[in-house]
């Protein structure tokens, strides 16, 4: 496994991809800390992310659409399947390439936080505690768009469903009560930002981006014998 | 070592690979031969492990690859068709990748690919980018991903496809050099390439094998007629005559005449008979004189052709036959009135599915009957296996027991004396 990611996290920064998703989730990030924060001459360094978490739901697709559909369409994948190594290790490795990239990203919001350091008093727990939030909605977000990519072989339809599922996930609470409790952005939005870790957001979160990596392994399994 | 047994891959209802076996013993290189879409890279790609038959199974060194895929893929360097490769990495890299994937050792890591890569002649580019390579140097790259971890097993699909004829030879003669340490499974449809590097030749065609023997025996089967050129100096045009006068013999045809007065032809006989004695002996008395004279061969090109076109006539013939049964039963049909018509519609298929039944459970007891035979094997195999544990710890304790008693013996042997 240790390969795989290796040289996936190598793959990213060898074409635009990588720079990129960090390039356009900095400049957002700076956007709405301008906005949010330095604006209101506020120390809430939890408002950025509020703001933030909308752009992932567009710049996350940029580095999941490639992971299947990709080696899918070059033929690679063939190298891979054919290579000693077991489904579940492929599918793990390039998770966490894709959440190494993120995580990166991710961390170096913390300048934000000591810009604020320098003006005021932030509460460190806090902002801890949506940094982590931040960061499950990621990796559920690059969960489902890895099980994207490994639909189809065209990386633009990948990006296109996941985006749409983001949408759909996002605007659904508004319809019916019924989904307030499986939307992703709410779970994070409900409790993270606010401080507080709620062990029911936390496990939806964990355990949809676990449902969609065993998805992600039976779709690959699964191609073997249908293809 | 590999067995295949009786695989066979469907896509709906369309049989890419229908029902094969076939053997490959170690250290042989073996030549996958058809026309496209044969079913030679599925065959390949299943005894890769890149897909699964719908039904059969393969062995690799006594290993079935569906029970223990990681054992045996470790055993396999597959190149793929089309030369799928990593773009963005080094030649370095991607080998350095390849290694990796195929567990080689981190501290012989960089032995292996620098071996591997002086094998293939990739030294030279080491550092370049794949995607800036040409066609040649990626065909190369390829193969060096199949290479690296010294795998007993090598699978070729089309290796030499869109190389120059100097790459070609090189390539060429790389495989035969690997042929004498690991077993070799190639596929192509250029049939000079099979004969001039396999031993074994496997043709195929629509998802079925024709025929699997070396590429000798096959040119030799395929031999119906005697066939010579010879070039004549026939002043007086005797060659017609002549000709009639030979046993068993079947046709002349003028190739050419050259300006010198002398003619090229090709003349035919039955296998039986030896042309070229006939007309040495006969010609000259004739007043003709043999300038050249060798014997036509049959090429492995003219056997396949051969082989493929009887056997469309033949599945021709019998989906002729097949249909015209159908329109006969369909004629006597309508003659029937409604009631009936419909009575016998109903008959029909009711003996169809009587008869998928009956096939279906005879199937049914066979795997029965299989498993049962390998679960007593099994068993039989515990049990042989408890026996020989038992009578080892027999022995010991006999062993352990004889001093003892050699000992007690001792004693009163001591005691009588």
């Amino acid at each position: 496994m240790w390969a795989i990611i290796k040289k996936e996290f190598k793959s990213y920064f060898l074409s635009p991809i990588g720079y990129i998703y960090i390039g356009i989730f900095l400049l957002m990030c700076s956007i709405f800390f301008y906005l949010d924060i330095f604006a209101y001459m506020s120390t809430d360094f939890t408002y950025m992310f509020g703001s933030a978490s909308t752009v992932l739901t567009f710049i996350v697709p940029l580095i999941t659409m490639r992971m299947f559909s990709e080696e899918r369409k070059n033929g690679t994948e063939q190298l891979l399947l054919t290579s000693p190594r077991s489904v579940t290790s492929i599918v793990l490795g390039k998770f966490i390439a894709a959440a190494l990239v993120v995580l990166v990203s991710v961390a170096a919001t913390l300048m934000y936080y000591a810009i604020l350091c320098y003006f005021g008093e932030p509460q460190l727990g806090k902002s801890l505690v949506a940094i982590l939030g931040f960061a499950l909605l990621a990796l559920a977000y690059i969960s489902f768009g890895m099980f994207a990519s490994s639909l189809t072989e065209n990386q633009i339809i990948a990006a296109v469903i996941s985006v749409a599922f983001f949408m759909i996930s996002w605007f659904l609470p508004g319809f019916s009560n019924a989904f307030v409790n499986f939307s992703l952005m709410d779970a994070f939005y409900m409790s993270f930002v606010n401080g507080t870790i709620s062990i029911q957001n936390l496990v939806l979160l964990l355990s949809f981006t676990v449902l969609f990596i065993i998805f992600t392994i039976m779709v690959i399994q699964r191609r073997k014998s249908v293809k | 070592m590999i067995e295949v047994k009786n695989i066979t891959k469907k896509y709906g209802n369309f049989f890419a690979v229908n029902d094969i076996s076939f053997e490959v013993k170690d250290n042989e290189i073996v030549g996958f031969l058809g026309p496209n879409g044969a079913g030679k890279s599925t065959t390949m790609n299943m005894i890769a492990g890149y897909i699964e038959p719908t039904e059969g199974k393969i062995f690799v060194n006594g290993k079935e690859i569906s029970k223990e895929p990681n054992k045996v893929k470790r055993q396999i360097g597959y190149m793929p068709e089309n030369t799928p490769l990593y773009q963005e990495l080094t030649v370095r890299e991607f080998v350095n990748y390849m290694a990796d994937l195929k567990r080689v050792k981190r501290k012989e890591k960089k032995e292996k690919v620098d071996k591997v890569l002086e094998q293939t002649g990739l030294k030279e580019v080491e550092k370049k980018q794949i995607r800036k390579l040409s066609r040649g140097y990626k065909q190369r790259v390829s193969l060096a991903g199949a290479l690296i971890g010294n795998p007993e097993v090598l699978i070729l699909d089309e290796p030499t496809v869109g190389l120059d004829p100097k790459q070609i030879t090189e390539i060429r003669e790389l495989i035969k050099k690997l042929g004498k340490k690991h077993t070799v499974i190639l596929s192509s449809h250029i049939l000079s390439e099979v004969s001039q590097i396999c031993e074994k030749v496997i043709i195929i065609n629509k998802g079925k094998i024709l025929a699997v023997d070396t590429p000798e025996n096959l040119e030799e089967q395929f031999k119906e007629e005697n066939s010579i050129y010879v070039t004549v100096e026939d002043k007086k045009n005797n060659i017609k005559k002549v000709c009639e006068k030979i046993r068993g013999f079947k046709e002349r045809k003028l190739i050419k005449e050259n300006s010198d007065g002398t003619k090229q032809y090709i003349l035919t006989s039955s296998k039986k008979v030896d042309l070229r004695k006939e007309v040495f002996d006969l010609f000259p008395k004739n007043n003709i004189n043999i300038l050249e004279l060798k014997t036509t061969e049959i090429t492995l090109e003219d056997a396949f052709l051969k082989l493929i076109n009887a056997k469309e006539k033949e599945m021709k013939e019998k989906e002729e036959k097949e249909k015209q049964e159908k329109a006969k039963k369909e004629e006597e049909l309508n003659k029937l009135p409604k009631k009936e018509r419909k009575q016998a519609i109903k008959q029909d298929k009711k003996e169809i599915k009587r008869k998928e039944k009956e096939e279906f459970d005879k199937q049914w007891e066979e795997n029965k009957r299989i498993k049962k035979e390998e679960k007593e094997k099994k068993k039989n195999a515990k049990a042989s296996k408890k026996e020989t544990t038992k009578n080892n710890n027999k022995q010991k304790v006999t062993e352990k027991r004889t001093p003892k008693k050699e000992k007690e013996e001792n004693k009163s042997k001591g005691g009588k004396k």
